[in-house]
């Protein structure tokens, strides 16, 4: 039952809130971790054992009645759902402990359900209107959740980010729009199939554009990019982790992976456009998270240059390319989950983001030094860590396909990722422990265990990455190729 | 066709003032006049059902909603603003107007359609049995909503996160 | 002997590090047997396989990617080495890194950096070996940031030039694998040229880097002062030597087959000569032993560069052989200098003076080793330059071999500056007062035992050589090479061997007179060469660290983001902000902030960007 994955989730959160008036703490909590749990297993077994002969559609019933709703599952769909329901869990996880001084935990979960339902629907559609809506729907849920805290900072980056996300939206509706006026329908296959028949490059093109501008300013591509760097060092810490891990990825680097292969078919314009574009962001976003003193700022425009990285894979088109560039969305959703919920613990304890400010906390808080290492490790492409792997195969893919260029840009920028990173560690944690700090604690229970779960994860990723790739990776890039 | 491009025309300069407005109870207003203006665009294109959700949702019901937040949050409304906006403003709106024409002329001719791109039945049943799948989207985004409300305006009693 | 053994092999060392960091720190001894009985059972290990000498093992990982292990002469060599130095430095550690706080850390870096080279020697498969090597980075910085608060700095400075070396090997790899199919060394042998030869000089400076050739030499004399100088002794004199030249040497003969008088062989040549010459100028005007010695580190590369990229037998035999000899003597002065700063407390030549009745042992150990640098008959030293400046001249330029033999003046000159300031002489009178004692015994038998093995491999210069380099050299070249080196080794009467004694008495000259010159300073030896015309200018321009890539790197780093953010963020910021709300108008949902626009920003770049990319795809799709 594959309609679980968007079903379940939002049936959870509508009755939350009810839940929540009776049991503040516990009730929610159990839950909400139990229905992601639930739905990462089901991901991991059932549903691969459903896609053993291929493509799956699965036939909605209502009261024994077939109702109009098939869904579709395929390769690339059921890597983003595991990715998805992973990285939630643990955030999940993270969130037993760190939401306590929010509030009303009870309606955070809630909307946590929703913007989960949300992802889920948009990678089980195989239909440009239902991407929307659930774009949407994810949308809307991560407006609410960044200005959770309803502190003045929060409120203004949350308002931000709406604005341009509507603007976003908007240029997405006029794509759709276009390509409906000419194809006269909206699933991938017959639209596709429509472009094919009709050869209209131009039209195509600009429709192709704005789904650039509309799911690159949701996957803060540069130039789109601008809301992030607000957004998420606002936003309460596992919110930043389930923006920068996940939303980023799944409505903006998803939607456009799947329209521009499905529906247009990668055209080498648009593939040359993808590739540059992904370039620009790991170039210029790097230089400028060298500068931060804000750590989670510096953590935000990270994850601008990474997912340059992965549409930059994802833009070379070749079988290698396309799924180191998977590959890459994978690790860094799970290091950057594990970043931005350590870096809450340090918020948490010190009540500062500034790294200037911060000195030598290792000694105090081992456990999420160590994790937020193994994340940063990662994610600058150190040996053994997944990392090192997934950004290897993008750049020989790059080779492979002759652009020696971007490959010397990728190998570079690498370089600057671990330099930001080291500064990273060593103000916060490493050298001397300043005197305002000696007496904070390690981060609690729950906090620590998510972190170091996700650390494991990456480490594990890393020295299996042979089974990881072929397992899971490689069977989603060949379904992105191949279509539905 | 005349007719239709005043109608646009007329949209746009409603649009423009809600956003130059000085009172936010004027720009409410040009707001409703705006979709009220759009609601017939769509009537006239032979859209009855879109005409009539956006005059009664738009028109009516958001901008009730607007009328009473605005009236109910009654703060002096001096928003300090640098004069080059008069300027600028304009310049802008025009230099864009210029490249919307541009674009548009050179798409409108060129947009090929395919044949027996047929309508596919009445409006109930594109929304209930076609499209059922967005209809759950629907839904979710309206919880979305009401859990944001939520959310947003809950009682803070222990307000202590940093 | 089974195959698994070479993964015994390197597996020992690394458990041995875990083991070593778990041991609590109030238990005696635990911790230095536990060190010693590990290196020992390494050492007995490297001996077997040496006996062996013909081993493989491998484990199937991902299509072409295994993790192979294969031990012939060469590795069996190596690895020999590499135990026999982690033994030496073990026992030399016991004593003195026994009071250093982080000390559990410091011997699981060291025995985990034992693992992690023997794992890069029996590598047969690209994969493992970029593995291996790029963990040898992370305790290299590990290492270097033990010494101290602000050691950091270097440490980070030593990770980045050897990443950015390393990057450029992976780089050569990963065309090597375009080329060639396969990862598995042992089955590639390509011709230099075209897109093969910028893979050669790709991997070439992932090898010279590790070895500290210059321009990547710049964080060596910054971890002389900043790291503990049994890091010294261990990782730049013994252990980077011996995996860069190693390196270097499997793509000369093995990977790549590099002619006599090509352009890439010139190219080794001058770079090995240009070390050589630059690094020993640096060298002479140094006022701390342990600075000085550093330089020396570097500029002795260059001869085993210089020798291995004649690309004749006995050029080649030569650089190994250097390697191997200046690994001993290298190591064997860095802990006895070591032995100077745990006695005396201090390595600034100036405050030290007349050592030699109060250490002798010490000062005996780094005269030999001094002598052995030098290359004074007939210790190894001049076995391996005789055959380094043979080869030189068979290629048929005259000038790499000149400048080999300036550099031997040099290096001479600036030894009897260091021997004379720190253990003969006069006192002087910074040094605090009273008598120092002589190290403990743990600290000096591996300095007598590498000055022994000097003395040895120069004058029982047959061993090592039918042992250890003929076999290297004799599986690479083609047949009927002449190969014998030993006859003539330590033949004094030549014009060669004439040419270098001829060095060493000017060298002695030079020394004589700064020492007048300065007022019968020992320290002062080097001033006349220090302010020379033309040196002077050079030697103020490396003081300011003008020649170092690094630094200039940095700088340049810096100041492109300072660019960036003034030149590019800032300005678009600037425009946006007056004309912020008429850019919104034309689309939904504006919004006017009372105290800053930064969102209409945003808002523009989006657009800008929208209308950028709708051009860019009508263009392309033409």
């Amino acid at each position: 039952m594959i309609f679980l994955y968007i079903g379940l989730p939002l049936a959870v959160s509508a009755v939350l809130p009810l839940v929540g008036k009776a049991s503040k703490r516990v009730l929610p909590d159990i839950l909400a971790n139990t229905v992601l749990a639930g739905l990462l297993v089901y991901a991991a077994t059932g549903a691969r054992a459903l896609l053993a002969q291929g493509p799956v559609i699965q036939q909605v019933r209502w009261l024994g009645e077939a109702v109009n709703i098939r869904i579709a599952l395929d390769g690339f769909s059921l890597f983003m759902l595991m990715t998805i329901q992973l990285v939630s869990l643990c955030i999940a996880l993270y969130s037993i402990n760190y939401m306590e001084h929010y509030g009303a935990k009870a309606n955070y979960y809630a909307l946590l359900l929703v913007m989960v339902a949300g992802m889920n629907g948009l990678v089980l559609s195989q239909d440009l209107f239902s991407v929307y809506i659930f774009l949407e729907v994810a949308a809307v849920a991560s407006y609410a959740l960044v200005a959770y805290g309803l502190g003045a900072e929060e409120l203004e980056a949350a308002f931000k980010y709406l604005m341009l996300s509507v603007v976003a939206s908007a240029a997405v509706l006029v794509g759709i729009a276009l390509l409906f006026g000419m194809t006269g329908a909206l699933g991938f296959d017959a639209v596709a199939a429509g472009l094919r028949l009709l050869e209209a490059k131009g039209v195509a093109g600009v429709a192709a554009a704005l789904f650039l501008m509309g799911f690159g300013l949701k996957a803060a591509l540069i130039p789109f990019h601008a809301w992030l760097p607000d957004a998420h060092p606002s936003a309460p810490a596992p919110i930043s982790a389930v923006l920068s891990g996940l939303l980023i990825k799944v409505s903006g680097v998803y939607a456009i992976a799947r329209i521009a292969f499905q529906v247009f078919d990668l055209p080498s314009a648009l593939s040359q456009v993808l590739m540059w574009m992904g370039a620009v962001s790991i170039v210029v976003a790097a230089f400028l998270a060298l500068g931060q003193a804000d750590m989670k700022r510096m953590l935000a425009y990270s994850s601008i240059s990474q997912v340059g990285y992965v549409v930059l894979g994802i833009g070379i088109g070749t079988p290698l390319g396309v799924a180191g560039g998977l590959f890459h969305l994978f690790n860094h959703a799970l290091a950057k989950g594990l970043l931005f919920l350590t870096s809450g613990s340090v918020q948490q304890a010190t009540g500062t983001r500034n790294l200037d400010e911060m000195g030598g906390l290792a000694k105090r808080m081992p456990w999420t030094a160590g994790t937020n290492l193994i994340g940063a490790l990662s994610i600058s492409g150190v040996p053994p860590l997944g990392g090192f792997w997934s950004k290897l195969i993008i750049i020989i893919a790059l080779i492979q396909t002759g652009e020696a260029a971007l490959a010397v840009i990728a190998v570079l920028a690498s370089v600057l990722t671990l330099w930001y990173y080291l500064i990273m560690q060593r103000k916060a944690f490493f050298g001397k422990l300043a005197e305002q700090w000696s007496k904070v604690k390690e981060a609690p229970f729950w906090m620590t265990a998510a972190s170091v779960l996700l650390a494991l994860l990456v480490i594990g990723t890393g020295l299996w990455f042979a089974t990881v790739f072929s397992s899971w990776i490689q069977p989603a890039a060949d379904a992105l190729a191949k279509g539905f | 066709m005349t007719f239709q491009i005043i109608l646009l025309a007329a949209m746009i300069a409603a649009s423009a003032f809600a956003v130059l407005a000085r009172d936010l109870l004027k720009a409410a207003v040009a707001l409703a006049v705006s979709s009220l203006i759009l609601g017939v665009i769509f009537f006239r294109m032979g859209a009855p059902y879109a005409g009539v959700f956006e005059i009664s949702v738009v028109a009516g019901l958001i901008t009730v909603l607007f009328m009473l937040t605005i009236a109910l949050t009654k703060q002096g409304d001096d928003v300090r603003e640098s004069k080059t906006v008069k300027i600028a403003f304009p310049l802008f709106f025009l230099v864009f107007a210029l490249i919307d024409i541009f674009i548009m002329r050179g798409i409108l001719a060129k947009v090929p359609a395919l044949e027996g791109a047929a309508e596919a039945g009445t409006f109930g049943e594109v929304l209930w049995k076609e499209r059922s799948f967005d209809l759950i989207g629907q839904l979710a985004v309206i919880l979305a909503g009401v859990l944001s409300v939520l959310a947003l305006f809950r009682k803070r009693d222990r307000h202590d996160h940093e | 002997m089974t195959p698994t053994t070479l993964l015994w092999m390197i597996l020992l060392p690394a458990f041995s590090a875990l083991a070593l960091l778990a041991v609590p720190k109030t238990v005696k001894y635990v911790r230095e047997s536990l060190a010693l009985v590990s290196a020992a059972v390494s050492l007995y290990l490297a001996f077997a396989l040496f006996a062996v000498k013909d081993l493989s093992w491998s484990a199937a990982w991902l299509g072409s990617i295994r993790l192979e292990l294969r031990l012939y002469q060469f590795p069996a060599f190596i690895l020999l080495g590499l135990a026999g130095f982690l033994f030496l430095i073990t026992l030399y550690s016991v004593v003195k890194m026994k009071d250093h706080p982080r000390v559990n850390e410091y011997y699981a870096y060291i025995f985990l950096s034992a693992a992690l080279a023997f794992g890069a020697v029996l590598s047969d498969n690209f994969v493992p070996l970029v593995f291996f090597w790029e963990g040898l980075l992370v305790t290299l910085y590990a290492l270097i940031s033990l010494g101290g608060k602000d050691a950091h700095r270097t440490a980070t400075k030593a990770f980045i030039i050897s990443g950015l070396c390393d990057f450029a090997m992976i780089l050569g790899i990963g065309i090597v694998w375009s080329l060639s199919g396969t990862m598995t060394i042992s089955e590639i042998g390509l011709k230099p040229e075209g897109p093969a030869a910028l893979a050669f000089v790709l991997m070439m400076i992932g090898a010279i880097g590790k070895a500290g050739a210059m321009p990547f030499h710049t964080w060596i004399p910054d971890a002389a002062v900043d790291a503990p100088v049994t890091f010294m002794a261990f990782m730049p004199a013994a252990f980077e030597k011996l995996l860069g030249i190693y390196l270097l040497a499997r793509i000369c003969l093995d990977i790549f087959h590099l002619e006599p008088g090509s352009g890439l062989s010139i190219l080794l040549m001058v770079i090995g000569a240009a070390t050589i010459v630059l690094a020993v100028m640096m060298a002479l005007v140094q006022k701390d032993l342990k600075r000085l010695l550093s330089y020396h580190a570097v500029s002795q590369v260059g001869y085993m560069i210089l020798g291995i990229g004649t690309a004749v037998p006995i050029g080649i035999a030569g650089g190994l052989f250097h390697m191997i000899n200046h690994a001993m003597y290298k190591s064997g002065l860095f802990l006895s200098a070591g032995s100077v700063e745990h006695r005396a407390g201090t390595t600034d030549l100036r405050k030290l003076g007349g050592l030699a009745r109060e250490m002798p042992v010490t000062a005996a150990g780094f005269t030999v080793c001094a002598l052995a640098i030098s290359g004074v008959w007939p210790l190894n030293g001049f076995v391996s330059k005789e055959m380094v400046f043979h080869g030189a001249l068979e290629t048929g330029s005259i000038i790499f071999a000149v400048a080999a033999w300036v550099g031997a003046i040099f290096t001479f000159a600036s030894f009897l500056k260091a021997g004379h300031s720190v253990f003969f002489g006069k006192r002087s009178e910074e040094r605090a007062p009273g008598k120092v004692k002589e190290s403990p015994w743990t600290m000096l038998v591996p300095i007598l035992v590498l000055a022994l093995l000097c003395i040895t491999f120069g004058v029982f210069n047959k061993l090592p050589l039918t042992q250890f380099i003929q076999p290297i050299v004799a599986s690479h070249a083609e047949a009927g090479a002449h190969l014998d080196f030993t006859s003539h080794a330590l033949d004094l009467f030549n014009l060669i061997a004439g040419i270098s004694v001829a060095c060493l008495l000017l060298a002695f000259g030079i020394h004589v007179y700064g020492f007048k010159r300065g007022g019968n300073k020992a320290y002062l030896a080097s001033e006349p060469i220090h302010h020379a015309p033309f040196f002077k200018q050079m030697y103020d321009w490396a003081e300011k660290r003008f020649f170092d890539i690094y630094e200039q790197g940095v700088k340049f780093l810096q100041g492109l983001s300072w660019v960036l953010f003034k030149g590019i963020d800032r300005p678009i910021d600037a425009v946006f902000e007056k004309g912020a709300t008429a850019v919104g108008s034309a689309f939904t949902g504006l919004l006017r902030k009372a105290h800053n626009g930064h969102y209409a920003n945003y808002l523009a770049w989006a657009l800008g960007g929208l209308v950028v990319i709708i051009a860019l795809v009508n263009v392309l799709l033409k």
